[in-house]
């Protein structure tokens, strides 16, 4: 128990060490400050503290952020979702779409920032649509793959018991592509976040943490990006954990479905 | 006369080829109440015969018939036990048996009741809510014939449902597949490659070998059940079957 704990300290250990002799070398050799891990904690303590950071306090930004971030991402999830089964499913659509989805997902997120501004102009709008269009695609081709992928005997003992189009879509595609879907949707969920803070920057909505990252930068405050930057990582952390983990016990573990790596 | 198949070929496509014909030409008839065995090697269309009649697959030429209308699909009349049981694994033993009544909208209470009727029938209510993975293959197997049983079919499709278990639990649920049988006698079709099965279950053993000429055999075993698994008439069934399937060359 008490080694475990250890040996799940060593990894941010070893990466505060490493980060510290960053700081250390950058310091020394360029003259420039470079913020310390020690540094960064203690702006981190003020910002929870409610100290502002481009007028707004953190948990403002991390709020609006939050609320772009689920926009986005429950709309890709559900068209993906919807969109996998179906055209697992109904082999016409599936030729006739797969290319577009292909496409989606070569195009960087960022990319879409002349779209998004074209389409909504400046704002709310056009983070949450480019986060969206982010996270669709690995989130459909992960299910689509997976129905496709399910074992035939599954669907013929369905239709064998008289299932019709949506019991089999929704009682046994659903369920039986469950591994792909929760890859897919851990797949969407990273990439809308990586856009989400990257479309803060640029799309500027004058709230959130990628847009108080590049405020930081602008009054050269930079501990309280990277203050940021903790608090991003740590909502990652906390969505594999509250989420994805218990999400894939329930369902993948329980019913020892393979995983798919 | 139940099911009916009327010059039957089946051919699969291979990159847009046609393959040699796993069956050719076949003419086969099956009265009610039957308990047929089919019986050959690996390779010449014993499961392709299954998956015609269940309606999972359709005939390139040639038709089948169940009780004089064509198949056109898989349908609850024809219940199916696949050779690896088959059950969702995302479900419990009790929902898997009651998958197909939720879906035919038998109320509550009624299915509760009658997935518990067919899962005492094979030994499994004490395991009803178990998910799957955590049974043997034994169970597992009897959990998909009470599903298949649960549909009050008219007829049974069983595609070496046994095959994977041990000599132990074969027997044993040999035994019990021909007590419920008797009980509610219905057409059973039995595909297997096992001898000793063949004449032991079955009303009729069709034996069958590569096409073109895919009936070998068709043969009645007139003797009383129980049958006695060392008896003479078994020995004697065995032997003649065994001469039958001797001839056929390997499939594989």
């Amino acid at each position: 128990m008490i080694r475990s704990v250890i040996r799940s300290f060593i990894p941010i250990f070893i990466f505060l060490v490493v980060w510290q002799m960053v700081a250390f070398m950058v310091s020394a050799f360029r003259g420039v400050p470079f913020p310390t891990p020690w540094a960064t904690i203690m702006k981190l303590t003020a910002l929870l503290g409610g100290e502002t950071l481009s007028d707004h306090t953190l948990y403002r930004h991390l709020a609006d952020s939050i609320v772009r971030w689920l926009a986005g991402f429950i709309m890709a999830a559900i068209a993906g979702v919807v969109y996998g089964l179906f055209a697992g499913w109904w082999r016409p659509l599936e030729s006739a779409t797969y290319q577009i989805v292909h496409i989606l997902q070569l195009i960087p997120g960022l990319a879409w920032i002349p779209v998004a501004i074209l389409v909504f102009g400046i704002g709310e709008t056009a983070t949450v649509f480019m986060i969206t269009m982010t996270a669709f695609p690995p989130v459909a081709i992960n299910v689509l793959n997976g129905v496709k992928r399910l074992d035939t005997t599954f669907v013929r003992a369905a239709q064998m018991m008289g299932a019709g189009q949506i019991t089999m879509l929704f009682k046994v595609l659903l369920p039986g592509a469950m591994p792909s879907i929760i890859s897919g949707l851990r797949i969407g969920l990273g990439n809308g976040w990586r856009v989400l803070v990257a479309a803060e920057m640029i799309v500027g909505a004058g709230t959130g943490l990628g847009y108080s990252i590049i405020q930081a930068r602008w009054t050269l405050d930079y501990a309280s990006a990277f203050a940021c930057l903790c608090v991003i990582c740590v909502i990652g952390l906390l969505i594999e954990h509250l989420v994805f983990n218990p999400l894939e016990k329930r369902t993948v573990e329980r019913w020892s479905l393979q995983r798919e790596e | 006369m139940m099911i009916r198949l009327e010059n039957v070929s089946k051919w699969y496509l291979n990159d847009g080829k046609q393959s040699e014909p796993v069956l050719y030409e076949l003419n086969l008839t099956i009265p009610d109440r039957q308990f047929v065995c089919i019986l050959g090697p690996s390779g010449c269309g014993k499961t392709t015969l299954l998956n015609l009649v269940a309606g999972f697959i359709t005939p390139s030429r040639g038709h089948v018939f169940f009780d004089d209308a064509p198949i056109e699909g898989p349908g609850p009349e024809r219940g199916v036990v696949f050779q690896d049981a088959n059950l969702f694994p995302w479900l419990t033993v009790r929902k898997n048996v009651e998958f197909a009544l939720r879906l035919r909208g038998v109320d509550h209470n009624a299915m509760r009741d009658t997935a518990g009727k067919y899962l005492d029938l094979v030994g499994m209510a004490s395991h009803k809510n178990a998910f799957p993975h955590t049974l043997s293959g034994g169970m597992r197997q009897r959990t998909a014939i009470s599903r298949a049983l649960a549909l009050e079919p008219k007829a049974l499709l069983m595609d070496e449902p046994f095959s994977s278990l041990d000599a132990n639990a074969r027997e044993h649920l040999q035994d019990e597949l021909l007590k419920i049988w008797q009980h509610q006698q219905r057409t059973l079709i039995y595909i297997t490659h096992s001898v000793e099965e063949a004449a032991y279950l079955a009303d009729r053993v069709i034996v069958m070998g590569p096409s073109p000429q895919n009936i070998r055999g068709d043969m009645l075993l007139q003797s009383v059940r129980p049958r006695k698994r060392s008896s003479e008439e078994m020995r004697n069934a065995t032997a003649e079957l065994r001469a039958a399937l001797d001839s056929l060359p390997c499939c594989v």
